[in-house]
């Protein structure tokens, strides 16, 4: 394999910072996170009794779990398709050389400098039911119902979404006008020779040179989906109690109400189950988008 | 992705099964563990002996010994809270204190319980739900073996509140920050309908006739307002109307004499309670803001205009912080700094008296003789009349010593607004018996959750028989496993 034995030698020098890195800081703690998911232990993790390996299964089937999952899943399908179209949206529209457009792109790609907890807290106000602001305008419409949009089990989970989807705008809207402005104008000219109009030259040269970049888009849409936490437990805790409904799995594994924050064998439990579903559910995502990806030649 | 494709059915199964309802335990998440006998070591009984703590161990100090004190304090609180340690700060040159926030309580626990022993504060504040957890921690100094090493007269603290931070049989933490929950009204409405503004409910019937009678009127269209958050009406409440009503909360003297087995709440006390709360929400006496994610969605339910609330139930920490946004004028139309009433907690058949609600603190036990003493230097200072006198006025929490009322300015605060004396004079009638010391057990924040599941369950109109039933068995099994694991 090597040409001269120096070069292992060479080789393995060269890769040993990047190993001991990973190692310290990847493969210990989820080895270490995996072990203590068959244990019980108190808030500290210095004291601990075993529970079996079983528990993984155990606290895959529970009830809580299940719930939490479930309430993940709808709020990244909430959240990614809908993100992603907006974004997208925006970006073609913002793509034209006309006066005054850098003050729109400016608006639009502002979220990403705002953090989670700074939107979170400008919605709280938004959809504060005694002095917020959407509450009086959505009561017009009759779409208010009396308790809040977050504190109603229907539509708090919603409610959080909107928030998410306007807080990712940014990051979508930035990354995807880079793309859309790499895109070579050749290509749009010689689909007009060709007699495409606005509509066919979208969906025949715009989307297929920026499917890289939604495929990307995409999956860290999703992965912020699924660790979305700073959101719940600002606008909800979890609740509206009892069903539960804004119980994201991350909320299950660290949040204020939640009933295995103090044990550091059953949180490690909890998160190696979201550790191992994220990772099924990237894999099916490359699998099944990579296909209709066009990275051009 | 060279991944063959025939392999990809196995996440597919893993995800499947993982989603798919059909394998559901139908269990709670925690319910896996197997649980031990519960332990029946005593905690009534005296420890065989304290820790040391040398308190002249500060005497031969000559530069200041820098210490660190997290704590959950916010706003108008916090504010308050740098002043004071300012003026220790100022006072003496043996010691300097830093103040570090941690946001809350719940963010003030998990820094310390999740942290690395050697990032821990000397100093720590601890809300009173903690107080076994914290025991069992063992990395704690108990307060009693400064308090004996001093000589420090223990008499002139309340004596609830010596009680409530008192596990083992001795003082494990110094009460600081003492509360209890009141009435909040307001006294215009109180007026519009025909009822004198200076008397509040005090029974459980009162406040139902209270509620009827301004509803009539017209001058509100609720009566009160009620929460069912753990910190409040959905745990705190409950366990307060349960010392009102003489009861225990849970077994063993509510863990006094030993550790608590099992809840007492799921009796004719607790399934007549909600059903009476449930009562007043389903007459529309009453209305409902939920888990009360922002914390005061019940308190502005008092100035809500399209559904004006007379009453609420909140912490006295909170009166402080209400009467600066009265001040802001914000609320102008509805309620004036004059019109806003403070009651005792409706109870019972009337009982007055309540549970010691806030937070102690607590010497972290680093082994360094002169860093405990420091610790205690500062929290001697800090529970001193004088500086309960200023904290108390300044905030709404109750003084935690007795001669801080006869000192300026919370002796001018409770002569000129009695406001701020009703949940002082409530926790002074508190009866001397177990039930009114609170329960102690180690898992209470997670109890307080699946009570609050069930208080909003019943507030939505859930069986109440059938909800209590429920909680019971959850909260047992979290005692149970947490007393397997620390027993």
């Amino acid at each position: 394999m090597f040409r001269r034995r120096g070069d292992g030698l060479i080789a393995s020098a060269m890769l040993a910072p990047a190993i001991a890195i990973l190692s310290i800081f990847v493969v210990y703690p989820l080895g270490r996170a995996v072990w203590l998911g068959h244990l019980r232990c108190d808030a500290t993790g210095r004291k601990c009794r075993t529970s079996g390996w079983m528990q993984y299964f155990d606290v895959l089937r529970s009830s809580d779990f299940q719930h939490a999952l479930k309430v993940t899943f709808v709020y990244a399908l909430l959240t990614v398709p809908a993100g992603l179209v907006i974004g997208v949206g925006l970006a073609v529209l913002a793509d034209k050389q006309i006066r005054g457009i850098g003050f729109f792109r400016t608006i639009f790609s502002s979220t990403v400098a705002t953090s989670v907890a700074v939107a979170s807290l400008i919605w709280f106000v938004l959809l504060q039911p005694q002095v917020g602001l959407l509450p009086d305008m959505l009561s017009m419409f009759g779409v208010m119902k009396n308790p809040g949009l977050l504190n109603d089990a229907g539509t708090a989970l919603p409610a959080i979404a909107i928030t998410s989807i306007w807080a990712n705008l940014g990051f979508t809207f930035i990354i995807v006008t880079a793309a859309l402005q790499s895109i070579p104008a050749e290509l749009f000219e010689s689909a007009m020779m060709d007699g495409a109009g606005g509509w066919k030259r979208f969906t025949n040269v715009t989307i297929p040179m920026l499917s890289p970049t939604l495929l990307f888009v995409s999956v860290v849409l999703v992965t912020r989906a699924f660790q979305a936490y700073a959101e719940v437990d600002l606008l909800t805790k979890g609740g509206p109690n009892p069903e539960r409904s804004t119980e994201t799995v991350t909320y299950l594994i660290y949040g204020q109400t939640s009933l295995v924050k103090n044990d550091i064998g059953l949180k490690s439990t909890t998160a190696v189950l979201l550790f191992v579903i994220l990772l099924v559910l990237s894999l099916v995502q490359f699998r099944s988008l990579e296909r209709r990806v066009h990275y051009g030649n | 992705m060279n991944t063959p494709k025939k392999y990809l059915f196995i996440p597919l199964i893993i995800l499947a099964s993982a989603v798919g309802s059909a394998c559901s335990s139908g269990k709670s998440v925690t319910s896996g563990g197997n649980t031990a006998a519960p332990a029946d070591s005593a905690v009534g009984t005296t420890l065989p002996e304290l820790a040391a703590c040398d308190t002249t161990a500060l005497d031969s100090v000559t530069s200041p010994i820098e210490m660190t004190f997290w704590h959950g304090m916010n706003t108008t609180l916090a504010d308050e809270l740098v002043k004071l340690t300012d003026s220790y700060n100022s006072s003496q040159t043996k010691v300097k204190i830093k103040l570090v926030a941690q946001g809350g309580y719940e963010q003030t626990i998990d820094a310390y319980l999740q942290g690395s022993e050697s990032s821990r504060p000397d100093v720590v504040q601890m809300p009173e739900y903690m107080v076994q957890s914290m025991v069992d921690t063992k990395t704690m100094l108990p307060m009693q073996s400064c308090v004996n090493n001093a000589k420090f007269d223990l008499s002139t603290i309340g004596d609830k509140a010596v009680t409530a931070y008192s596990a083992q049989g001795v003082l494990q933490a110094m009460p600081f920050n003492l509360s209890n929950p009141v009435l909040f009204y307001n006294k215009k409405i109180f007026k519009a309908a025909g009822l004198d503004p200076e008397v509040s409910p005090k029974s459980l019937e009162d406040l139902k006739a209270f509620s009827e009678k301004i509803i009539a009127s017209g001058a509100a269209k609720y009566g009160i307002s009620l929460d069912s958050a753990l910190d409040s009406g959905g745990g705190w409440y409950l366990e307060q109307w349960f010392a009102k009503a003489g009861e225990l909360y849970t077994d063993n003297d509510n863990g006094r004499t030993a550790r608590s087995t099992k809840v007492l709440f799921n009796s004719k006390t607790g399934t007549e309670l909600l059903t009476y709360l449930q009562e007043l929400l389903d007459s529309k006496l009453a209305v409902s803001v939920g888990d009360n994610a922002s914390g005061q969605d019940q308190l502005l339910k008092l100035v809500d205009k399209k559904e004006l609330t007379a009453m609420t139930i909140a912490t006295t920490a909170a009166l402080g912080p209400v009467m600066d946004v009265i001040k802001g004028g914000q609320f102008k139309e509805q309620i004036s700094l004059e019109d806003l009433g403070i009651g005792p907690m409706p109870g019972p058949d009337g009982t007055q008296g309540a549970l010691v609600g806030g937070a102690s603190l607590w010497i972290v036990d680093k082994g360094d003789n002169v860093k405990n003493a420091a610790a205690w230097d500062y929290i001697k200072f800090m529970v001193s009349a004088q500086s309960q006198s200023t904290w108390a006025a300044k905030t709404g929490y109750l003084p935690v010593n007795k001669s801080a009322e006869t000192l300026d300015p919370l002796k001018t605060t409770y002569a000129t607004d009695s406001r701020f004396k009703v949940g002082f004079d409530q926790l002074m009638s508190s009866k001397d018996a177990p039930s009114s010391d609170g329960p102690i057990i180690g898992p209470l924040r997670e109890v307080r959750t699946v009570v609050a599941q069930a208080v909003a369950a019943i507030f939505k109109g859930a069986d109440v028989a059938t909800a209590l039933a429920e909680a019971e068995t959850k909260a047992n099994q979290l005692i149970n496993d947490y007393n397997a694991l620390n027993g």
